[in-house]
């Protein structure tokens, strides 16, 4: 099939297009140099001058575009939120507890992730309650959920050689005061020490440990808590003279 | 149809021999009953008749002795926590909720709807992404946007507040009794064994592939060899309403909207709730203006707006 002249002769007038095209490519590579890339790509450059700082597209519009010509609905402003004011009333119910179950804030700090000194698994533990014995053993787990006002520990201990696991919630009036007794020697790699169940590795009764602590502290019950110490050593003393 | 009897034939002398005689008078209990006034007399109808017990007024007066006399309010979910009592060192598990920009948005009358309600909003929207029908149902009483909209219903037109009123959380008082309303977790399609507590089957002693089947659905021929109407099945479960009754209130704070209820509500976190008047306890006694604030005069606000 060949082509007929009237078809070729207008592929003559891209001789000139090229001729025009290479001179422009030259005369651009000769700007490159010294142009910004901007300049060099006219398509890439901005029609339009860019929004105002702050600019929000969501409250330029602030009716539908289809109401072109409609009679306007006027939108009452809404009252104060009380969300925006209170975005975590949770917290915020805690804090105010925490007020009075913990106002010296030595229990949170006790329990801090940011406290290095905290109490951590592996740690012994006394707990001294309001109604009853204190309980010590070994720190097993530190259950928080969903606020930390529900944190909780689980203590374990051997007593008259069955194991005995008790879980205590830190903040509850009940608890009068807990002290660290004894810290791991090396920090647990793990966040629940259950395996401390098994017998291979269950370190028994810490009894012997926290008499120790106590000597130390002063008293048999001897301890920070100047009223908890008191009215324990009498309890204790009569049952020595027995 | 008229009795027909073969004696009748000789009760009146034959049509050839007494042609003046009336021959079509049949005597039957027509004859004898009173004449209708009007053909609608058969049916039973008139003044001093009782109320049909399936009809709309019967409904209505049969729930309005236990119609709560004011209104409740809308609140989202926020959570669980607890709540200790220092005297007692009880510890009580608590939901929160809270109220946000809870407003009065309009009145359902008894001679116009048929019931006493008061339609309630909370939350806000864009204006742009209402429809106009919507924004001017807002626009019409002058109140602003809401994102949810809800109807309390109430006993009498005493316990509607002015439209417009702001429901704030002290509208519930520490140690009352409420009545939580909302839509439960969907759980999406689920076996009889979670949707209705069946025990299922036995995990050995032969079982195959039938460890949490429903089993038989139905007795045989005794029963009709058919499944009865009603029968528990597998299906979708959750999503629907559920209202939680005489849950005590904990703790009340006006300033952040927070209203903490005994133990726990419907639905998951961030949905939205209705709280009223627990319909079994005696009622608050309170002033029925209290947490309901007015909003000021509407048509100041929509001319201000406009």
């Amino acid at each position: 099939m060949s082509l007929s002249a009237p078809c070729i002769r207008p592929l003559a007038i891209l001789k000139q297009a090229f001729r025009q095209c290479r001179a422009e490519r030259q005369q651009l590579r000769s700007q490159r140099q010294y142009a910004t890339a901007a300049e060099t790509y006219p398509s890439l450059a901005p029609r339009f001058p860019p929004p105002s700082a702050g600019f929000r597209p969501s409250q330029a519009i602030k009716q539908n575009r289809t109401e072109t010509g409609l009679t306007k609905i006027p939108v009452v402003p809404p009252p104060r939120s009380t969300r925006k004011a209170c975005p975590d009333p949770i917290a915020q119910i805690t804090t105010t507890q925490l007020k009075t179950l913990d106002p010296t804030g030595a229990r949170t700090r006790l329990f801090s992730p940011t406290n290095p000194e905290r109490a951590q698994v592996g740690d012994i533990l006394l707990v001294r309650l309001k109604n009853s014995e204190p309980f010590s053993g070994l720190l097993l787990n530190i259950r928080q959920r969903h606020s930390s006002i529900d944190t909780a520990i689980l203590l374990r201990n051997q007593l008259t050689r069955v194991g005995v696991e008790m879980w205590f919630k830190v903040f509850s009036p009940d608890v009068e005061g807990i002290e660290v007794v004894q810290r791991a020697a090396k920090r647990a790699r793990r966040a629940n020490l259950y395996y401390m169940r098994q017998p291979r590795h269950d370190i028994g009764s810490v009894e012997g440990v926290v008499k120790q602590y106590m000597r130390r502290t002063g008293g048999p019950m001897g301890g920070r808590d100047g009223r908890g110490a008191g009215r324990a050593r009498g309890k204790k003393g009569g049952k020595g003279k027995r | 149809m008229p009795p027909k009897s073969t004696s009748k034939l000789f009760t009146l002398p034959p049509r050839f021999l007494c042609p003046a005689v009336p021959r079509n008078f049949i005597r039957t209990i027509r004859t004898i009953q009173p004449r209708q006034k009007t053909p609608l007399d058969r049916f039973n109808t008139g003044h001093g008749l009782p109320i049909l017990g399936s009809s709309k007024t019967a409904a209505f007066l049969r729930k309005e002795p236990m119609m709560p006399l004011r209104t409740g309010a809308l609140a989202i979910k926020k959570g669980m926590t607890a709540i200790y009592d220092p005297a007692t060192s009880k510890r009580t598990a608590c939901t929160v909720l809270q109220l946000d920009r809870c407003q009065v948005i309009g009145h359902k009358r008894r001679d116009a709807h048929g019931y006493w309600a008061v339609q309630v909003g909370s939350g806000t929207k864009e204006a742009r992404n209402v429809t106009r029908p919507e924004r001017g149902h807002f626009a019409a009483v002058g109140v602003p946007l809401k994102k949810d909209l809800m109807e309390f219903r109430v006993k009498n037109a005493d316990g509607l507040p002015e439209i417009g009123s702001i429901i704030s959380a002290d509208l519930f008082q520490e140690g009352q009794f409420v009545d939580v309303r909302g839509k439960t977790r969907g759980m999406g399609f689920t076996g009889g064994m979670k949707r209705h507590g069946w025990a299922g089957q036995p995990a050995s002693h032969g079982n195959s592939l039938a460890h949490r089947v429903m089993g038989s659905s139905g007795g045989g021929q005794g029963s009709g060899s058919r499944v009865h109407p009603g029968k528990s099945m597998p299906g979708r479960m959750g999503g629907e309403g559920h209202t939680v009754q005489c849950l005590k209130i904990m703790k009340v704070d006006k300033e952040n909207g927070i209203v903490v209820v005994h133990g726990a509500v419907p639905g998951p976190k961030k949905s939205v709730l209705k709280i009223q008047d627990a319909i079994k306890k005696p009622w608050p006694e309170i002033d029925l203006s209290i947490g309901v604030s007015g909003m000021g005069s509407t048509s100041e606000k929509l001319e201000a707006a406009v």
